[in-house]
């Protein structure tokens, strides 16, 4: 490429609609940004309405905060097709270098959509329990294998009965063990937490000591064995024999 | 590496090369928010649509690109051919478009042809779309009527493509519109395969879309970039 200031850490943050991607972005932003040079992409679908949110909350210089269109389609401009992130990114280095860390917001979309290892090194899924507690059970590539899955609003599980702890012990389930965190913008150990993790993974990644994980297309699911009893796998490629059952 | 000239224009003509031309709708939504097809009422005027564009500000993009690549084979500057193209493209906003879509293409091109590129376009440079194709059209073989059909076709697949995320539209009769406009695409092609010169480049413009790709560029609510 023609362009090669030095490269930041790129963090992708992915999740449904309204479970508070934006507002974690600005929460990362007013902890860090005293200690990390950093900068925003937002991808949203038919405004601009994330980056003003964000430039608004004034945590960040505005310039900093960059909106990248996805001609309606979030999903491949985070997977398929990295090109204007991309571009946004290394404009955003070229113009700030050195920057200690880019951070992309997708724009919301469904359980499926992951960031590319092209575009990002590591990546963070946000549910919220106002989504439902069922959801993080339900798995999905971002839930089971992004490197940290979030569990938003924490503090609302009283009010859609959703058994919070249960619902953070699912979820470490569909991760087989992967880090899960729950979050709520009144619980200050849980943004220390937060702070902390993306801290330790700038520093893992500026040294060179992360490789990124490609959560992939397809999660563990479970199907019923002849039993009737359910069984957990993953596709370990396409051509798998079928579901023997 | 020596590729086959007809796959690189197939691969060039996939909606799904990485170019980041998903975000755009080559001038569709600026015209449907402006009244084209009464909300999908009138839907024959999408494909009358793409044939204005490709009497019009397509046969400038179109000519930019084969001018560009005679240019580059014949060890010339692409400077006039930018200059030229910018002449007769007085829409900042249109012109703004066809530069991002140009280094899509181009930071593709960077990682496929990395020498042909960077002998062709300086560090930093933002060419409009038309140089980048024209290059590319030189170093893989394209002919001139190949660069230009290229340029033809991806204009009026961007606009049915387009039609499908803003009108009600059955995909099978965008496809049909795509097929009944080959013959103007190759009628456009006709017109421009033989040009070498700048200024032989069309200025055929089309100040009503030039004037909706303003308007656009500054609303708050939209599906494409432009």
């Amino acid at each position: 490429m023609p362009e090669t200031p030095a490269r930041s850490f790129r963090l992708g943050v992915a999740g449904p609609v309204g479970t508070g991607k934006s507002s974690l972005i600005a929460l990362l932003c007013r902890e860090l940004s005293g200690e990390l040079s950093m900068g925003v992409i937002t991808n949203d679908i038919y405004t601009d309405e994330d980056a003003q949110f964000l430039r608004s909350a004034g945590v960040l210089d505005i310039e900093r905060i960059r909106a990248v269109e996805t001609g309606a389609c979030p999903h491949t401009a985070i997977r398929d097709d990295v090109t204007p992130n991309l571009i946004a990114v290394e404009d955003l280095e070229r113009d700030f270098a050195p920057l200690d860390i880019v951070i992309v917001e997708s724009g919301g979309d469904n359980l499926t959509a992951t960031f590319s290892p092209a575009l990002v090194d590591a990546q963070i899924f946000v549910l919220d329990v106002a989504g439902g507690g069922d959801v993080a059970r339900k798995g999905g590539p971002g839930i089971a294998r992004a490197d940290l899955l979030v569990v938003n609003k924490t503090d609302l599980g009283p009010y859609v009965d959703v058994d919070v702890a249960r619902m953070i012990a699912e979820a470490g389930d569909a991760r087989e063990g992967g880090p899960v965190l729950g979050l709520s913008k009144h619980d200050p150990v849980s943004i220390a937490a937060l702070v902390d993790w993306v801290r330790q993974m700038t520093t893992t990644v500026a040294g060179g000591g992360h490789v990124p994980i490609d959560p992939g297309p397809m999660a563990p699911h479970s199907h019923l064995d002849s039993h009737g009893e359910p069984f957990t796998h993953t596709h370990p490629d396409e051509h798998e024999p079928g579901h023997a059952n | 590496m020596t590729s086959s000239p007809q796959l690189v224009l197939a691969m060039l003509a996939d909606a799904r090369l990485p170019t980041g031309s998903h975000a755009h709708s080559a001038g569709l939504e600026p015209a449907v928010m402006a009244g084209l097809s009464d909300q999908g009422r009138r839907l024959d005027e999408i494909p009358a649509f793409a044939r204005s564009r490709l009497r019009t500000v397509t046969a400038t993009e179109a000519g930019t690109a084969v001018v560009t690549r005679h240019q580059w084979l014949a060890g010339g500057s692409l400077s006039g051919v930018e200059d030229a193209w910018a002449a007769r493209t007085p829409s900042a906003a249109v012109r703004a478009a066809t530069r991002q879509l140009g280094r899509g293409y181009l930071r593709l091109a960077y990682g496929l042809w990395p020498e042909e590129m960077a002998a062709a376009f300086e560090r930093g440079a933002v060419p409009p779309r038309p140089l980048v194709l024209g290059v590319i059209g030189a170093v893989t073989g394209l002919s001139s009527r190949q660069v230009a059909q290229l340029v033809g076709y991806d204009d009026v697949q961007t606009t049915a493509s387009a039609a499908l995320k803003l009108v009600p539209l059955d995909p099978i009769e965008a496809m049909r519109w795509v097929l009944q406009l080959h013959p103007d695409i190759d009628a456009m092609a006709d017109d421009v395969e033989r040009l070498t010169e700048p200024a032989e480049i069309p200025a055929s413009g089309a100040p009503l879309l030039d004037e909706h790709a303003e308007r656009h560029a500054v609303t708050t609510r939209r599906l494409f970039s432009a």
